[in-house]
């Protein structure tokens, strides 16, 4: 037998090297934890951003972000070039209106409807083209709507003495029309200064009966008087945009950490990393690791998008020209300052779903029943964000504050607070420092349950036994 | 001293799984561990490695708990082949020689040495998932060996290699020998048990049931083996009156019989000639270990290790 290939010479070789062991056994404790998360989450993040369904929905998305930006400035863009104006026909039979005649009535109607700059640069056209006429038969008029050559008939007949009737003549249907309300407000205008000139006002008593009362807004609200009304929207938006921002980045990354951990306990390579590495090391190092990638795919995101807003001035300003109505993309301090907070909570917030997911994701046996072992965590996540979009009009609640302090619900609510200006600084420190603790807490419980979870190929265990597990050590 | 095994045991809810447990490996030999499907293997495998705790007993490494035994020690083979499937073989390789607390360096050094005699060096830039399955075996051994781990632990890693690559394994497993490693493993073939061990212990349901050197183990079974074969009787209908001799199988080319070691081999020869027998081969042999296995851990177990057995044929192929 070939039992004895190893010559006896050899043997003692291996022998006189054994001597080194216990020496090799004491070279290194476990004072490597740091070094092996960094490799883990050096791992993880490679391992992530070299995915090509990465690669590819970030080029996607990033299109799209480009794309969206640019779609203003190319509507505002087509419609000053091509041919969009609207032919308007109209027939006045009723002799003078409002004492204006004929031509009087064709500057005031070009006045009302194509507004009062009435567009003079080069390149735009007037979107309506009056033409006024004064004859008995409109059948031939009315062929033409019907055949398109002229968009709109608006016929204003007078019974002697009496208000004016109008008749408007459209080939749309009334439900897509935009022209037909634009129409019926200026014929509704000119029905009143027709009544006030018959009553006898001059058009200047009639203008100032119309003029806008003074109208000025004080809020008193303790938290807002220092902030101007631009801040105020700015601020809503940007909570708005930052509620499904963090919705939908920590819940999108975190499936990938649970994810993440069923493939690796479904390809068992688990196995071969839980005696390389801590449960602990491993769970941190791959939350990390993902958050830096989606961190990183997000500052792509806002980085591209801000940039490709920032350059539609210029661009509809070489297009269109100075007057087109510029977007205004006012970077404040007050819009910064939410910015980072933004920031903050989105990293609390993922830190705090990824332990819990990463967990969850440790109890299933294999990948394609993540989804299901997640639903309690989608649903508490749920909350928050429903809570925040109802809140949003509501933010000075009992109710809503009281859910802002719920860790699990902190990054929206409070997001949505400090957007409408409803939370305080000291409220802002204070839930940052409830998540701090609630993400130490989370990590030891899913650690525990990793621990358990990475290897158990069997029954899922019950909430109760979970919790058994949580608690031993 | 070695790793000790001592009175241990482990349970799963109702299920208990190792009972009373104890074996010793000398530190630097090849040790076989034994036992059919579901005896307890794998669960004691992990608990040396520390990924499950016995629920009694200790586990010590020359006279230290495991436990306190740096993890980078240790190079485990899991039964179930573990890597990442969708990266490249040289990125994963040294992923894991690096988390076992190798420089980068020292790990591509160690890469080269390893792929290159194992005559896969082509293989460094393709994805596992790419691979056969005798060479994603080979990646396996190496993730568990490249960090140079004192202690060994392959669950069944001869299982799904052709003979050649059974033959480069068993290369590397010698290497490691001298080069002074402690190596443990399980399997079913037990002919590379007998060719490779010093020590083996069989555990049947969590119990040990036999340990000891392999020559040990053979002799303490009492008996040797007989092969006969007769040319002008190949039936030899008249051995089943002999007393002691018990024929276990007849086949076409000689017929094989337990005899109790205090027996006569001559008895057998002579009983034949006085039947006139042309005897073509006569030899007598320690039982093999699958015999004692067989005989031990019964016939149960026995449909247990026939696919284990059926795959490998299907790899010779």
């Amino acid at each position: 037998m070939a039992r004895n290939t190893v010559t006896p010479s050899e043997k003692q070789i291996s022998e006189q090297e054994t001597h080194d062991v216990p020496g090799s056994l004491a070279r290194s404790g476990n004072q490597n934890n740091l070094r092996n998360i960094g490799l883990i989450i050096e791992r993880e993040f490679k391992n992530r951003v070299s995915q090509r369904s990465f690669k590819i929905s970030t080029a996607i998305i990033l299109i799209l972000i480009v794309i969206a930006s640019f779609i203003p400035t190319i509507v505002a863009y087509i419609s000053s070039v091509t041919n969009s104006q609207t032919k308007v026909v109209v027939v006045n039979n009723a002799g003078t209106i409002a004492g204006m005649n004929n031509v009087a009535l064709e500057q005031y109607f070009n006045t009302a409807l194509n507004g009062a700059t009435n567009g003079q640069s080069a390149s735009s056209k007037p979107a309506y083209k009056i033409t006024m006429l004064t004859t008995d038969s409109t059948d031939n008029l009315q062929k033409q709507v019907k055949d398109g050559t002229t968009g709109v008939l608006l016929v204003i007949e007078r019974t002697s003495g009496q208000d004016m009737q109008f008749t408007y003549y459209t080939n749309t249907s009334s439900f897509g029309d935009s022209n037909q309300s634009t129409v019926q407000d200026v014929a509704s205008q000119l029905s009143i200064l027709d009544r006030a000139s018959r009553l006898g006002l001059t058009p200047t008593q009639t203008s100032q009966l119309f003029a806008q009362p003074q109208f000025s807004v004080v809020n008193v609200g303790q938290s807002q008087n220092n902030r101007s009304t631009s801040d105020i929207v700015a601020g809503y938006i940007l909570a708005y945009a930052g509620i499904i921002l963090i919705f939908m980045s920590v819940y999108l990354y975190g499936v990938t950490v649970a994810n993440g951990v069923a493939e690796e306990k479904g390809s068992r390579i688990m196995e071969i990393l839980v005696n390389a590495a801590t449960p602990f090391q491993l769970m941190a190092g791959k939350i990390i690791g993902i958050g830096a990638a989606g961190l990183a795919q997000m500052t792509a995101f806002v980085v591209v998008g801000v940039s490709a807003l920032l350059i539609q001035n210029p661009i509809k300003a070489a297009l269109i020209g100075n007057n087109s109505a510029a977007l205004n993309l006012n970077i404040t301090g007050s819009s910064i300052t939410l910015l980072l907070l933004l920031l903050v909570y989105f990293i609390l917030g993922f830190l705090l779903y990824a332990t819990l997911f990463a967990a969850m994701g440790a109890l299933v046996k294999r990948q394609d029943e993540v989804q299901n072992a997640i639903q309690p965590l989608t649903w508490l996540f749920m909350v928050g964000y429903i809570v925040s979009f109802f809140g949003i009009y509501n933010s000075d609640a009992t109710w809503v504050k009281i859910i802002s302090y719920i860790p699990f619900w902190t990054p929206t609510t409070m997001l949505m607070r400090i957007g409408t200006g409803s939370a305080t600084w000291w409220e802002i420190l204070m839930t940052i420092v409830i998540m701090i603790i609630s993400i130490y807490v989370c990590a030891i419980f899913a650690a525990r349950i990793y621990r358990y979870g990475v290897l158990m190929y069997g029954q899922k265990p019950s909430m109760s036994q979970l919790f058994k597990i949580a608690r031993m050590n | 001293m070695g790793l000790m095994v001592e009175h241990v045991d482990k349970s799963f809810g109702q299920l208990h799984v190792i009972k009373d447990l104890s074996m010793e490996v000398k530190e630097g030999s090849i040790f076989g561990f034994l036992g059919a499907n579901g005896a307890g293997k794998t669960t004691t495998m992990r608990m040396i490695l520390d990924i499950l705790r016995p629920d009694s007993g200790s586990i010590t490494w020359n006279g230290k708990d495991m436990r306190e035994i740096p993890r980078h020690n240790l190079g485990y083979l899991p039964e179930e082949r573990g890597l990442y499937p969708k990266v490249e073989v040289q990125e994963q390789l040294l992923f894991l020689a690096r988390l076992n607390g190798l420089t980068k360096t020292e790990a591509l050094a160690h890469l080269d040495e390893w792929l290159e005699r194992f005559e896969i060096p082509q293989y460094r830039k393709m994805k596992v998932e790419e691979l056969s399955k005798g060479n994603q075996q080979k990646i396996q051994f190496l993730a568990t060996i490249l960090h140079d781990p004192i202690i060994l632990i392959m669950d069944e890693p001869f299982s799904g290699l052709d003979p050649v690559n059974a033959n480069l394994l068993k290369e590397a497993f010698l290497e490691m020998h001298r080069r002074g490693k402690t190596i443990i493993f399980s399997t079913h073939q037990l002919e590379q048990v007998e060719e490779l061990c010093e020590d083996v212990v069989i555990i049947d349901k969590g119990q040990t049931i036999i340990k000891g050197s392999v020559r040990e183990v053979k002799r303490q079974q009492g008996r040797n083996v007989a092969r006969l074969k007769l040319d002008n009787d190949p039936e030899a209908l008249w051995l089943d009156s002999l007393p002691g001799v018990k024929v276990t199988k007849r086949r076409q080319d000689y017929i094989e019989m337990n005899i109790p070691s205090n027996l006569n081999p001559n008895l057998i020869v002579e009983e034949a000639l006085r039947h006139g027998a042309i005897i073509s081969r006569f030899e007598l042999a320690e039982p093999s270990l699958t015999d004692i296995f067989i005989e031990r851990v019964g016939r149960t177990t026995l449909q247990d290790v026939s696919p284990a057995i059926a795959t490998q044929a299907g790899g010779m192929k």
